[in-house]
């Protein structure tokens, strides 16, 4: 394992990139009393983190890595929430996946019997019960399992919390050019940017697909492209639902899409969360080509229409804002976290893809403790970038 | 489990021979939005004029509603529309009705939300101009968010349609010259307001004044207002601040600052403004023909605002710069360049000669309860308190952790305000613009979701009805 702790506490480290990783990596470095240098190429939560859906969630997960490393992320939310630190952020909720057809049905309660195996709190909710919890959901809603205790943060109002509650000032609209490597070979001593030289006693680079220029993975690491939707506010619809809805459709593709290889140039999978605000946040899709800055009909229509489908009183209901973002793939489906090989001080964590928002905070807790030499609270042997082998990255 | 397991593929639906194709596609039907159909329909071109009202004319040539007097004005003005309208009418450009641009989609698709139909049309013309006009600016008061306060162009609107004056107490404030147009209209149909509290003293204003000589036609037309307003009792109290705005019961009570101390007024109604700017939230940026995507110009006081001379004007330029676009063949735009540049300088005047005095100005002084944006509730104290840390935030920040500019007017409202409150706070930084907070995505309007579900679902269908 390559997750060794350095030899000494940190005085100053440098984290590049103010998503949602990077600020919580700053939030909890500063809290063990590291000083940080946070440097932002444009600003805070201004790339995926400013787009994301938001779900703090199992739900869709099958047991594995991923799950298990889900399972603490919610986990973490509901502490810092309870703690005062998320408090009013984190919006504690259920996850309803509705299945509309047979096929749907039966894919659904395998998926739910592997959810509870992992333990997972889940039920089985029959058409009269979905009918009864969920008037607003369609009548073509044939079962639904629960999944509880799953969550909803909105990505920019967590880092916009996490950087205040550390006091952390962001170097705003400073792109990182490089890695210094310092006086011996297997240590890096900071990072040159635009406006110069920042140094530190480690560096974690969080900067989403933009780590992969400055580490070496640039074939490793991939955009995904997202485009979502919210509405305006339909207070009495929002608060007719207990949950987010998510339709189960998605599990029928389920071993059709693995690792990478086939997967869909464009995918939708549709998640219709009830906001605090009375709005809704519609999503998304996952597109390995496309401009993040635009939204297209196409996708935005083949989204409400299935929207509509199991929510029918979406159609009376206005649509506010569409946007779409990147956000970072890997090529092997799991996220980057811990020491950079062949670097005793150099760190990275990113390619979360969709999950960034839930396993943000938990990462940033991780990765602060693998900096400060102390063991993490979860296992990152999975996510170890050494898989990838060793890159050339200080210059 | 990975995230991409989420996703099941879908397939973009055909859009292909059934979307009709105009080859100019012209957003909005007052003065610049007309004589740029008119040019661009001169030319050959296949034009069709987008109008969210069921009548044309924009704001300036509001038409009165059925039933009601049209509202008495100037002989200009009249022979104005009466040239425009015919040539309009006689170019045979067929007009959407009820319809609203949203923007223009990843593909270059022009989406238009058809409010009678129910359904959202795409369409992919050659060009799109865009004349979707002026909002006026109203700055933050104390009380401007409460019912019963609108607009002035708003009030001039009203009184348009309907041929009457708005009743009870009338007050008019703010900065700039509509304030004394809107009184001497007001005092035509019988109800002249209490007062106008104007920021700036004109009469004061020597140089600016000098330089009115130059433009003959705005010293009549201001010479008529004000002798309507002296004949009708108007007080006109420039150099005055509007203050803040109270409820007291059934009416207002209005808190007045100049020079010699503060006063309070009552009202029954109050209008505001403090000058126009382009009516360009949410609308996608010039774009001159590369794919995909249609060449998109903007005209008349969307692009600049400078009143309803030049828009005409600018039009005219915008359908000839299409044309010439579209058929390789030089157009001549310098006539409509000078009527611009002209009323580019009167313009310029009227600012000057109506600058606000010192005390006056606005964004001074504000109390923090001052709601900033209305829809969401957010006040000049949550900006203040936003904006007062050593970590200085960006427009979008302000946006996302203030939620200004949010709410369902999509920032139409407060997100000028906004971004003029934050470069006042801190003037060294780098001075956030509206854009920042609306941000450019379409729909540029809010959209019925039953309306964006029929665009694509009826792609075989969509032969959209346009109304001749």
């Amino acid at each position: 394992m390559s997750v060794r702790a350095p030899s000494a506490f940190p005085h100053t480290v440098v984290v590049v990139g103010s998503g949602i990783v990077g600020a919580a990596t700053a939030y909890f470095l500063a809290k063990q009393g590291v000083e940080v240098r946070l440097i932002e190429a444009v600003a805070p939560a201004a790339e995926a983190t400013g787009a994301a859906d938001g779900a703090v969630s199992v739900a869709s997960k099958r047991p594995g890595p991923m799950m298990a490393a889900a399972l603490s992320g919610v986990r973490l939310y509901r502490e810092l929430a309870e703690a005062g630190l998320f408090s009013g952020l984190f919006k504690s909720r259920s996850t309803f996946i509705v299945a509309a057809s047979e096929a749907e049905c039966s894919v659904l309660q395998t998926h739910a019997a592997a959810l509870s195996a992992a333990g997972v709190r889940v039920d089985l909710l029959s058409q009269a019960m979905v009918r009864q919890r969920m008037p607003a959901v369609s009548g073509r809603a044939l079962m639904a399992v629960e999944v509880h205790d799953e969550g909803h943060a909105i990505g920019y109002q967590i880092v916009h919390r996490l950087l205040t509650a550390a006091g952390i000032v962001v170097q705003r609209r400073t792109m990182v050019e490089g890695i210094l490597s310092g006086a011996r070979a297997n240590v890096v001593r900071g990072v040159m940017t635009q406006h110069g030289p920042v140094e530190g006693d480690a560096v974690v680079v969080a900067a989403g697909t933009g780590s992969g220029r400055l580490l070496g993975l640039s074939d490793v690491l991939m955009p995904r492209k997202g485009q979502l939707l919210v509405t305006e506010r339909a207070p009495e619809l929002n608060a007719g639902l207990p949950g987010a809805i998510m339709s189960g459709r998605y599990l029928l593709s389920k071993g059709s899409q693995g690792g990478g290889q086939g997967a869909p140039a464009r995918g939708l999978g549709l998640v219709i969360d009830p906001l605090r605000t009375g709005q809704f946040l519609i999503g998304g899709t996952r597109e390995d080509h496309g401009d993040r800055l635009t939204n297209d009909v196409g996708a935005v229509a083949q989204i409400l229409r299935d929207a509509v489908a199991l929510l029918p009183g979406l159609a009376h209901v206005r649509l506010l804002r569409s946007f779409a973002g990147n956000r970072t793939a890997v090529a092997d489906g799991l996220p980057l976290i811990g020491r950079v090989s062949g670097c005793d001080n150099l760190y990275v964590a990113t390619g979360f893809e969709g999950d960034g928002i839930c396993l943000g905070p938990l990462t940033g807790k991780a990765v602060a403790d693998l900096v400060c030499g102390r063991e993490p609270s979860f296992d990152l042997r999975p996510f170890d970038p050494a898989r990838f082998g060793v890159r050339e990255v200080a210059a | 489990m990975r995230a991409e397991n989420r996703f099941t593929l879908f397939l973009i639906p055909s859009r292909g021979a059934h979307v009709t194709e105009p080859d100019v596609l012209v957003i909005g039907g007052g003065p610049a939005g007309l004589s740029a159909a008119v040019e661009a329909a001169r030319a050959g071109l296949a034009v069709e004029l987008v109008e969210q009202r069921e009548t044309i004319g924009g704001a300036i040539y509001r038409q009165p509603i059925p039933g009601a007097n049209p509202m008495p004005q100037a002989a200009a003005a009249k022979a104005r529309w009466n040239t425009l309208s015919r040539a309009f009418a006689e170019s045979r450009v067929a007009t959407r009705h009820a319809s609203v641009f949203l923007g223009v989609e990843a593909d270059g698709l022009v989406l238009v939300d058809d409010r009678r139909s129910g359904r959202v049309a795409c369409l992919r013309p050659k060009a799109v101009v865009l004349a979707t006009g002026a909002v006026e600016t109203v700055h933050p008061r104390p009380g401007w968010h409460l019912a019963g306060v609108s607009t002035v162009g708003g009030l001039q609107v009203m009184m348009k349609e309907r041929g009457r004056a708005p009743q009870g107490r009338v007050l008019l404030a703010g900065n700039g010259p509509l304030l004394i147009a809107a009184a001497a209209q007001m005092a035509r149909l019988g109800n002249p307001p209490i007062a106008v509290v104007e920021a700036g003293d004109p009469l004061r204003r020597v140089c600016g004044g000098a330089r009115m000589l130059r433009f003959p036609g705005l010293l009549r037309e201001a010479g008529r207002y004000l002798i309507d307003m002296r004949r009708s009792r108007v007080p006109w109290l420039r150099g005055t601040r509007l203050a803040g705005i109270e409820r007291e019961g059934e009416a207002f009570s209005i808190l007045l600052e100049d020079a010699r101390g503060t006063r309070r007024l009552k009202a029954d109604r109050v209008a505001l403004h403090d000058g126009i700017r382009p009516n360009d939230f949410g609308l996608p940026p010039d774009h001159r023909g590369a794919a995909p995507g249609p060449l998109v110009l903007r005209a008349g006081d969307c692009r600049e605002a400078l009143g309803v001379l030049a828009a005409e004007a600018d039009g005219r330029r915008a359908g000839r710069l299409v044309a010439q676009h579209l058929s390789g063949k030089a157009k001549d735009v310098a006539e409509a360049e000078r009527v611009i540049a002209r009323n580019r300088g009167a313009q310029a005047t009227l600012a000057e000669l109506f600058a606000p005095l010192p005390g006056t100005m606005p964004f001074e002084d504000l109390p923090d309860h001052t709601v900033l944006c209305r829809c969401e509730g957010k006040t000049v104290g949550d900006l203040r308190a936003l904006c007062s840390r050593p970590d200085r935030l960006t427009g979008r920040e302000v946006k996302h952790n203030g939620r200004f500019a949010m709410g369902s007017c999509q920032g139409r409202f407060c997100a000028a305000n906004t971004a003029a409150l934050m470069a006042r706070m801190h003037p060294a930084a780098p001075p956030p613009v509206p854009e920042d907070l609306t941000g450019r995505r379409w729909p540029a309007r809010p959209v019925s979701i039953g309306s964006l579900v029929q665009a694509a679902s009826q792609d075989n269908e969509m032969t959209d009805e346009v109304h001749k």
